[in-house]
C-alpha cells in the first residue's frame, strides 16, 4: 500500500517539475542575467516572441568548448561570447550562417560575411569599483595602480585563459605595458606582480561580488559599471586607466544543428532588431547598430574625453594569438 | 565523575568545532533574510531575496524534488530485490558484483559523468533530458539502498521466515511482498531518506551532466554563488536547508529508534 | 553479509542451468529458483552494466584515442602541470584527514564519554554537513573568512585588520575541513562506543600516566574505526569538485584540472586518463583498508562533495 502511495507521489513529483516543454523553448549558451542586462533581454524574449531562454552563466570560453564536446549533438541553440571566440567557433565549424535582422547595418569589422557570427554590442574595459568597499583607500585611476600595496585583496578579474572578458583585460594590460599581440610578456608580467596582491580570480561574472563588497576592484566592462551605479544604486565608480585600454564587441551566433533552430533564429533577429538594440542601449552598451544609441544613455556615460584612451584592437589577430596566451597564462603566472 | 582542566579544554574544542560548523549555517540563513547585507542587520529583514530566488530558480528546485523522488523509486525498485539476492544467495559472484556496485560511491563523480557524456552524449534526446541526470543519481544511491536493506536482512532470519510461509503454502511472489519486504522496512526506510537526501545535494555528477533546461538545486545553487548577490545566493542556501532539514532530522530519529530498540532487545535478553 | 556465506547448505537441488546456479550459489527450498533470482536482479544488473561498466570501459579506451596515444595513460606523471596537481591534491586530502582525526578522535571520544546538559544538540550540529553539496561548503567558507565574513569583521574589531582567506589555500582546507569532520566523527563515536572502559581503569591502575593510556589502550581500540573513517575522508577530499570550483581559488586540485581539461579545450583524453588516475587511487585506498580492517567498515556515510 505505502509503496502504489510512494509511486504516484513520485510520478506526480516528476510530472509537476517538467520544464514548460508546452512552451517554445531556445537554448543559449552564456545568457547571464547579471551580465549586459540580458536578465531583462530574456524576459523581452519571453514577453514579446514567447519564447522561453533559460539563463545561463558560462563564459565565453566554456561556450565554445561546450559546443566544441557537443558537435555531434548540440544542445544549444545560440551562442554569445566575444568577438575572438566567435571566430574561432567557426574556424570549428560549430556555428551555422544565418543573417539576421538589420545584418545590413552592422560595420564590417564586426561581422562575418557570410553570417557566422555578428556583433550585438560592444563595451570598453576599466576598473568597476566599489567605492564603499575599498576600506578608505583612493580610487585607484591606472593599471599600475592595483599593484599597489592598499588594495591587497581587493582586485578581481575574470579568469583570462577562459573568460573573454579576461582575455581581453589581458589585452589591454598588455599593450598599457608596452607590449602586443605578438608578444605577451608585459602582460604576463603584470599578472606576476599582481599575484602578489592576492587578486581574486572568478570564472564567472562576479557582478553581485563587487556590490556586496566582496570584490571591490573588478576588471570589467563599462556597461557593468553603468548598470551598477545607476540602475542598482550602489556606490560605484568606472574609471578608464591612464596608460589606456581597449573597446571589444560581443557577438552572437547560430549553433549548427541546434535542436530549436527556428526559435535560435527568432531570438537573434530580435536582439538585432531595433528594439533589442534599444534594450542594450538603455543597459549601457554601445549597440552595434549605433542609431539605437540614445541620448539618455549616452550622458550617463563617461565623457568622450576619457574614452579616447580606448583604442581599436585587432580582433582576428587577437583570435589567432588567444589559445598561445591562454597557455603561458596557465604556465607562468601561478 | 572529575571536571578537571581536561574536561573543560575538550569541552572548549567541542564547542569551538561546533561554532565553525554552526555559525556559517546561521549567518547565511539571515543573510537570506535582511535586506542589505553589505549594510548588516541593521537594514531590516525581508523575504524579497526569497520571492526572487523562487523567480529565477522555481524549476531547478522543483527539478530536484522531482528527480529525489524518480531515483527513489527506481532505487526501490533495483535494490529492494537485489539486497536480497545479495543475503540470500551469497557467493564470490554475488561478492564481485556487490563490489562494482558500490564502486560508483568511492569513484569522483567527474569520472562517472565524464563516462556517461562520453558513452550516451550522443544520444540527443536522452542527454537533454533530465533521465540523463537521473541516471548519474541512481549509480549513485543505489549502492545505499542496497546496503541498508540488505544490512537488515542479513540481520533477520529470512530462511526461517520463508521456510514458514512456504510450509504455509505461500508462493514465492506472496512470500517476497508479504512477509521479506514489510520485515525489512526500518532499512528500507532508512536507505529510501538517504537516497532522497543524497539526490537532493548531488552536485559532483550533477554539474558535468547539466544543460540551462535541467538545471537542479545544488547547480542552481552553485550559479547564484558565482553571479548572484549574496543576499540571493543565501535565500537560496536556506531554501536548500529549509527542504533537507526535515530528511536530516527523520533519518537521526530513525537511527536512534533503532538503537534503542536493539538496546531493549538487549536488556530482555539480560532479564531473561 | 559475508558472515551469511558461511552457512553452508547441506541439500543439493535437482539439475538446473549450469550458469545461473553457479552465479547464484547453492540455495535452498523457499528461497526462489534462480530464475527468479535472475529476474530480481534484472533492473541492477543492467543498471550497472549499461551505465557503469561499460562507460567507465568506454573512457578507459578514450584516454588511447588523444594524440599521444597509449601514453596519454600516464600524463598524470609526465606532465609537470598534473603531478603538481596531484600532489597538492594528495597533501591537501593527507593533510585534512589527519586534522579531522586528530579533532575529532578528541571530540568525539569527550562526547561519548561525558553527559553534560546540550550533548545530543552538540552531536546533531556537528553532524550538519553530510548532506551538504561542495558548493554549499564553499559558500559556508566564504561566509567565514571572506571579504564580508564572520572572522574578518572579529578580527578587524579585536586588531583593526580584517584577515580574509576564504580564496587562499587555507580557505580550501578549511571547507574540506567542513564536510569532513561530520564524516569523522560519526565513525569515532560509534568507535569509542565499542571501548571497554574496564581497560583504561585497568591500566590506570596500574599506574600508567594518561598519555600512555591513550597510546596503548584507547588508540589501538579506536584504530578500526579511525582508519576506515580517514579513508573515507581522504576519498572525499581526493574526489571533491564543488567546494574548489565555489571558492574559485588557485589551487588546482585534481578534479578541478580535469574538469578544466574538459571544459576548456575538449581535452577528452587528458581528462579521461586523469579520471581514471584518480578513480583508481581512491579505489585503492578504499580496497587497502578494508583488507586491513575487514568489510563493512567502508561502508561510509555517502555524499560527495
Amino acid at each position: 500500500m505505502r509503496f502504489k502511495q510512494l509511486v504516484m507521489g513520485a510520478a506526480f513529483a516528476v510530472a509537476a517539475a517538467q520544464p514548460a516543454f508546452a512552451e517554445d523553448v531556445a537554448i543559449c549558451y552564456n545568457c547571464p542575467p547579471e551580465w549586459a542586462d540580458w536578465g531583462g533581454q530574456l524576459k523581452n524574449i519571453a514577453r514579446d516572441l514567447k519564447i522561453d531562454v533559460p539563463q545561463d552563466n558560462k563564459n565565453s570560453g566554456q561556450t565554445l568548448s561546450q559546443l566544441l564536446a557537443e558537435k555531434d549533438n548540440p544542445v544549444a541553440d545560440v551562442a554569445y561570447y566575444g568577438v575572438s571566440f566567435g571566430i574561432k567557433a567557426k574556424e570549428e565549424g560549430v556555428v551555422a550562417d544565418y543573417k539576421p535582422a538589420n545584418f545590413d547595418k552592422i560595420p564590417d569589422g564586426l561581422k562575418d560575411p557570410e553570417g557566422a557570427w555578428f556583433a550585438i554590442h560592444s563595451g570598453t574595459i576599466g576598473l568597476f569599483v566599489n567605492t564603499e568597499a575599498l576600506g578608505g583607500a583612493p580610487v585607484p585611476q591606472s593599471w599600475s595602480d592595483l599593484l599597489k600595496p592598499e588594495y591587497k585583496g581587493m582586485v578581481g578579474y575574470l579568469d583570462p585563459s577562459s573568460a573573454f572578458v579576461g582575455y581581453a583585460g589581458a589585452v589591454a594590460i598588455n599593450r598599457a605595458m608596452g607590449g602586443s599581440l605578438d608578444d605577451f610578456t608585459p602582460g604576463i608580467e603584470f599578472f606576476k606582480k599582481l599575484k602578489e596582491n592576492d587578486p581574486i580570480v572568478p570564472k564567472q561574472t562576479a557582478y553581485a561580488r563587487v556590490l556586496s563588497g566582496e570584490i571591490p576592484i573588478l576588471i570589467d566592462y563599462d556597461f557593468n559599471a553603468y548598470r551598477a551605479k545607476y540602475k542598482d544604486e550602489a556606490n560605484v565608480a568606472f574609471v578608464i586607466p591612464t596608460e589606456g585600454t581597449v573597446a571589444v564587441p560581443y557577438v552572437m551566433s547560430l549553433v549548427k544543428n541546434g535542436p530549436h533552430a527556428e526559435n535560435g533564429k527568432k531570438v537573434l533577429d530580435y536582439v538585432m532588431s531595433d528594439a533589442g538594440q534599444a534594450h542594450w542601449a538603455n543597459a549601457f552598451l554601445r549597440p552595434v547598430i549605433a542609431s539605437a544609441m540614445s541620448p539618455e544613455a549616452s550622458e550617463k556615460f563617461l565623457p568622450a574625453a576619457e574614452y579616447e584612451r580606448s583604442q581599436p584592437v585587432d580582433y582576428a589577430k587577437m583570435a589567432e594569438v588567444q589559445a598561445g596566451f591562454g597557455e603561458r597564462y596557465l604556465s607562468e603566472v601561478r | 565523575m572529575r571536571r578537571d582542566w581536561k574536561f573543560y579544554a575538550q569541552l572548549g574544542l567541542t564547542i569551538v568545532l561546533c561554532l565553525f560548523i554552526v555559525v556559517p549555517v546561521v549567518m547565511s540563513a539571515l543573510a537570506g533574510v535582511t535586506v542589505n547585507v553589505f549594510k548588516g542587520l541593521s537594514s531590516g529583514l525581508t523575504l524579497r531575496w526569497v520571492f526572487e530566488v523562487w523567480d529565477l530558480y522555481a524549476q531547478s528546485i522543483l527539478l530536484s524534488l522531482g528527480i529525489a523522488m524518480a531515483c527513489l523509486v527506481v532505487t526501490l525498485l533495483a535494490g529492494v530485490p537485489l539486497a536480497y539476492v545479495l543475503v540470500r544467495r551469497p557467493s564470490r559472484m554475488m561478492r564481485l558484483f556487490e563490489e562494482l556496485l558500490t564502486l560508483p560511491v568511492a569513484i569522483p563523480g567527474l569520472a562517472l559523468a565524464l563516462a556517461l557524456l562520453i558513452t550516451y552524449g550522443g544520444v540527443s534526446g536522452y542527454r537533454s533530458s533530465w533521465l540523463f541526470i537521473l541516471t548519474g543519481h541512481v549509480l549513485f544511491t543505489l549502492p545505499f539502498m542496497v546496503r541498508s536493506v540488505a544490512a537488515v536482512m542479513a540481520a533477520m532470519d529470512m530462511k526461517m521466515l520463508e521456510e514458514g510461509a512456504a510450509s504455509l503454502g505461500a508462493g514465492f511472489w506472496r512470500r517476497f511482498f508479504g512477509v521479506i519486504v514489510p520485515n525489512a522496512k526500518p532499512g528500507i526506510l532508512a536507505g529510501a531518506l538517504m537516497v532522497v537526501t543524497l539526490s537532493i545535494g548531488e552536485f559532483n555528477l550533477t554539474w558535468m551532466l547539466h544543460t540551462p533546461l535541467t538545471k537542479t538545486l545544488p547547480v542552481g545553487l552553485a550559479d547564484a554563488y558565482a553571479s548572484m548577490r549574496l543576499e540571493i545566493g543565501s535565500a537560496y542556501t536556506l531554501i536548500f536547508f529549509v527542504l533537507i532539514m526535515p530528511l536530516l532530522i527523520a533519518m537521526q530519529a530513525l537511527a536512534d529508534r533503532g538503537k534503542r530498540a536493539s538496546r531493549r532487545i538487549d536488556t530482555a535478553e539480560d532479564t531473561l | 553479509m559475508s558472515s551469511v556465506e558461511h552457512i553452508k547448505e547441506g541439500r543439493s537441488r535437482p539439475s538446473f542451468p549450469w550458469a545461473l546456479s553457479s552465479l547464484i550459489g547453492q540455495g535452498t527450498p523457499g528461497a526462489g529458483s534462480p530464475a527468479i533470482l535472475a529476474l530480481l536482479m534484472l533492473p541492477g544488473l543492467i543498471i550497472v552494466a549499461a551505465f557503469f561498466i561499460i562507460p567507465m570501459a568506454l573512457v578507459a579506451m578514450r584516454v588511447a584515442d588523444g594524440p599521444d596515444g597509449l601514453a596519454t595513460y600516464f600524463v598524470i606523471l609526465t606532465h609537470d602541470r598534473y603531478l603538481a596537481s596531484l600532489i597538492q591534491t594528495l597533501v591537501m586530502s593527507g593533510g585534512v584527514t589527519v586534522t579531522a582525526l586528530v579533532l575529532c578522535g578528541i571530540c568525539g571520544l569527550f562526547l561519548v564519554r561525558n553527559r553534560f546538559a546540550g550533548r545530543n544538540v552538540i552531536t546533531a550540529l556537528l553532524t550538519l554537513p553530510l548532506s551538504f553539496p561542495g558548493t554549499v561548503v564553499g559558500f559556508m567558507v566564504i561566509m567565514l573568512a571572506g571579504r564580508q565574513g564572520v572572522i574578518g569583521s572579529v578580527t578587524d574589531a579585536l586588531w583593526g585588520e580584517k584577515i580574509v582567506f576564504a580564496y587562499e589555500i587555507t580557505g580550501l582546507f578549511v571547507g574540506y575541513l567542513y564536510f569532513s569532520i561530520p564524516r569523522v566523527i560519526l565513525a569515532v563515536m560509534a568507535s569509542a562506543e565499542k571501548l571497554d572502559p574496564q581497560l583504561e581503569e585497568a591500566a590506570r591502575s596500574l599506574g600508567a600516566p594518561t598519555w600512555r593510556v591513550v597510546r596503548d589502550v584507547i588508540l589501538p581500540g579506536l584504530m578500526p574505526g579511525l582508519v576506515s573513517s580517514g579513508a573515507i575522508c581522504f576519498a572525499t577530499a581526493m574526489g571533491a569538485f564543488g567546494t574548489a570550483f565555489t571558492l574559485a581559488t588557485d589551487i588546482d586540485v585534481l578534479p578541478m584540472v580535469i574538469y578544466t581539461e574538459f571544459t576548456r579545450n575538449a581535452n577528452i583524453a587528458v581528462a579521461a586518463a586523469l579520471s581514471i588516475a584518480l578513480g583508481a587511487m581512491t579505489w585503492a585506498v578504499l580496497a587497502a583498508v578494508r583488507v586491513f580492517v575487514g568489510n563493512g567498515a567502508t561502508s561510509g556515510t555517502g555524499g560527495g562533495a
